[in-house]
């Protein structure tokens, strides 16, 4: 809260935004996979993620098209692991709940749901729960994880299936796991952090339960998270990530709080971490681009209302014009749509 | 994904020189991977598969489906010819080979988790009910007190290593609320203690605090205000060496929680009060919240409060202006009421 900072901020709002090199990361996507280098070989157990965020992320921009649609679904189903009824993160690899739900989304995307044996991915994500506690375990291990339990509901929404769930006991689970400060962890007694807070209040917002939010500690925790340089991070005396401009923003999104940030500040940060030149987004300014945050980047330019971008659906992390045909969207408000730069 | 990682700027030469040199690494894992991969398609349980996986692992922690069937391996294959004692020498030595992965690799979920499937699969022993003694090596749940005793002071080097790593602390909870012998609340509570004195900074302590106390007062050791009224000193103590730390305040603001009683307030407005002159911004939000909460209280004051809290707010509009919308929300909220 310096002075100099102060004359920054001001400034900043009256600069044209940078560009967004649509085109740049376009190509970058569709050029993920050809080179295979050691690193790729590292992530096969992140492969099927890697796949939505790059298909989302596409979609955002308005470029679903730049991807082979049967390629995709064709991967996508070599990634069904029988035996469990889900999907691994590649093939081969056991079925997770995290794999699932990327897959369960790529083809609600590419409406090819068609392709799924629902009855049987319904019965693995309906399994996965803990009927006790309600905590929503990832697999047959039974590590649990709010994640896993927004993956649950947000899956089971997507096949209509959400009548299955018990509210109760999943809502009180989440309660659970609210913390002094308003936000929510991974567990019972967990520290609250960005990630963990977006998905138990678009978990909450799926079930319609935000009145166990507290709306003005949370939001103004979550205001807290812009740094100086604008971006954000995902929990006191931490970097700045653009992927946080994600979690946060979609919460605040889902809390109708945007507007107690600085929406060009952050998105100045977020595009600066582009790479101009090749394509992507990094976490921050000078590193490493990847599919990751190139997702996260452009989902949060989207909440920020960047022009020319589709709009998101912050609950499903998914475009929000196929969650609204799904009927599915709920009372999230993003910044308005800006015409130019 | 990447975190944290610089970009670097590379010539097509660069980048195929690279590739030449990353083939024989590129082929020599991928000969690995696919080893093991089929002998996990063919479910095969053998000991030559587990020690692939300690290969496969050590190159790559972050093979979810690898740890899976390394643990498959023991259950289906290894366990079946094993005596206790034989598979609690498997587990402790899996915890002990998997703690260089764990350092090198302190965020790895799935690390996390096979330390707890290890500990969960401990067995009874060497004592038994009938012959055993606690405390002696005829142990009923000695192989389990040593594991976890062990795993006690692997959180304690993690967390000494990274105060905010989220994972230690949990599984930190974890392994205190599941351990053999009960540990007293106040033990946990003095080692929060010992965390943040370390450095007042310390977010994750303040929270596994809150946590600690609520447990205290809702067991009935001690009444909520009790223990709220010692916390108060201390988190003053806190935002007095370091106002500039959020944690301690929005400790404050939990332990002060919607302000019901107006002596607690008052008092509270005055300490801060004192501290304005060093750390205006942080002490102005602080008393902005506290007097409007005060407001029901002393309807009589209500004008002189509301209008405090509007300066207050126009202050911060001006001093933290990329959150200066919300603050104008609450000044018009304020006013309004």
């Amino acid at each position: 809260m310096s002075t100099t900072t102060t004359a920054a901020a001001a400034k900043g709002s009256d600069e044209k935004l940078p560009e967004l090199v649509i085109d740049k990361h376009v190509a970058y996507i569709q050029a993920l996979g050809k080179n295979q280098d050691f690193a790729y070989h590292l992530t096969t157990h992140l492969r099927l993620n890697a796949v939505y965020w790059g298909l989302t992320a596409l979609c955002t921009m308005g470029r679903k098209d730049a991807l082979d649609r049967e390629e995709l679904i064709e991967f996508i189903m070599s990634c069904w692991d029988d035996e469990a009824g889900g999907f691994g993160a590649f093939p081969k690899h056991d079925a997770h709940i995290l794999s699932t739900l990327s897959a369960i989304q790529i083809l609600v995307m590419l409406d090819a749901l068609d392709r799924l044996d629902i009855p049987r991915v319904v019965s693995f994500l309906l399994s996965l729960q803990n009927p006790t506690t309600g905590a929503w375990a990832g697999d047959r291990f039974g590590e649990t994880d709010t994640r896993f339990l927004y993956i649950a509901l947000n899956a089971l929404s997507l096949l209509d299936q959400l009548d299955k769930v018990d509210r109760e006991l999943t809502v009180n689970h989440i309660k659970a796991c609210r913390n002094f400060d308003g936000g929510f962890g991974t567990s019972p007694g967990a520290e609250s952090h960005a990630g963990q807070i977006f998905v138990c209040t678009a978990a909450l917002a799926i079930l319609d339960r935000l009145d166990e939010v507290d709306f003005e500690t949370l939001g103004s925790w979550l205001a807290e998270r812009q740094l100086p340089s604008g971006g954000l991070n995902g929990r006191p005396e931490k970097l700045e990530d653009v992927c946080y401009g994600f979690w946060v923003l979609s919460a605040m999104s889902i809390l109708g709080k945007l507007h107690w940030i600085d929406d060009v500040a952050l998105m100045k940060f977020i595009l600066s971490s582009q790479d101009t030149e090749m394509g992507g987004i990094s976490d921050r300014p000078g590193d490493m681009v990847d599919v990751f945050h190139t997702h996260f980047g452009v989902a949060g330019l989207s909440l920020l209302g960047y022009p020319g971008l589709q709009d998101l659906d912050p609950v499903y992390c998914m475009p929000a014009a196929v969650i609204e045909k799904k009927g599915l969207r709920k009372g999230w408000v993003a910044l308005p749509r800006r015409t130019e730069l | 994904m990447s975190h944290g990682v610089r970009r670097a700027r590379q010539s097509p030469q660069d980048i195929e020189a690279r590739r030449l040199k990353e083939a024989s690494k590129i082929q020599e894992y991928l000969d690995l991977y696919n080893n093991v991969m089929n002998k996990k398609t063919a479910k095969e349980w053998s000991q030559e598969a587990f020690d692939l996986t300690t290969q496969l692992l050590r190159a790559n922690p972050e093979l979810y489906t690898i740890w899976n069937y390394r643990r498959d391996t023991l259950t289906n294959g290894l366990f079946l010819s094993k005596t206790p004692e034989e598979i609690n020498n498997i587990l402790a030595s899996d915890l002990q080979l998997t703690f260089a992965a764990l350092r090198q690799h302190p965020k790895v979920y799935w690390i996390w988790n096979h330390r707890r499937w290890c500990l969960e699969n401990t067995p009874n022993g060497p004592g038994t009910e009938e012959n055993g003694e606690p405390g002696t090596p005829n142990d009923p749940v000695g192989w389990k007190r040593a594991n976890w005793m062990k795993e006690l002071a692997v959180c304690e080097k993690m967390l000494d290593a990274d105060a905010r790593n989220f994972h230690a602390w949990s599984y930190r909870r974890y392994v205190v609320a599941s351990s053999p012998d009960s540990r007293p609340l106040a033990s946990e509570l003095a080692y929060t203690l010992k965390k943040i004195e370390s450095n007042f900074s310390n977010y994750s302590a303040w929270h596994q605090r809150s946590k600690i106390l609520s447990g205290l007062w809702e067991s009935g050791e001690k009444t909520e205000q009790e223990v709220k009224d010692q916390e108060l000193e201390l988190v003053k103590q806190a935002f007095y060496t370091d106002p500039n730390d959020r944690s301690a305040w929005l400790y404050h603001r939990w332990l002060v929680g919607s302000g019901n009683d107006a002596r607690i307030l008052e008092r509270e407005i005055a300490v801060i009060q004192e501290l304005l002159d060093i750390e205006p911004d942080r002490c102005i939000e602080a008393i902005v919240h506290y007097k409007r909460l005060l407001i029901r209280h002393k309807p009589q004051d209500a004008d002189k409060l509301k209008s405090d809290c509007a300066e207050g707010l126009r202050t911060l509009s001006r001093v933290d202006p990329q959150r200066r919308r919300r603050y104008e929300e609450l000044e018009q909220s304020i006013l309004g009421s």
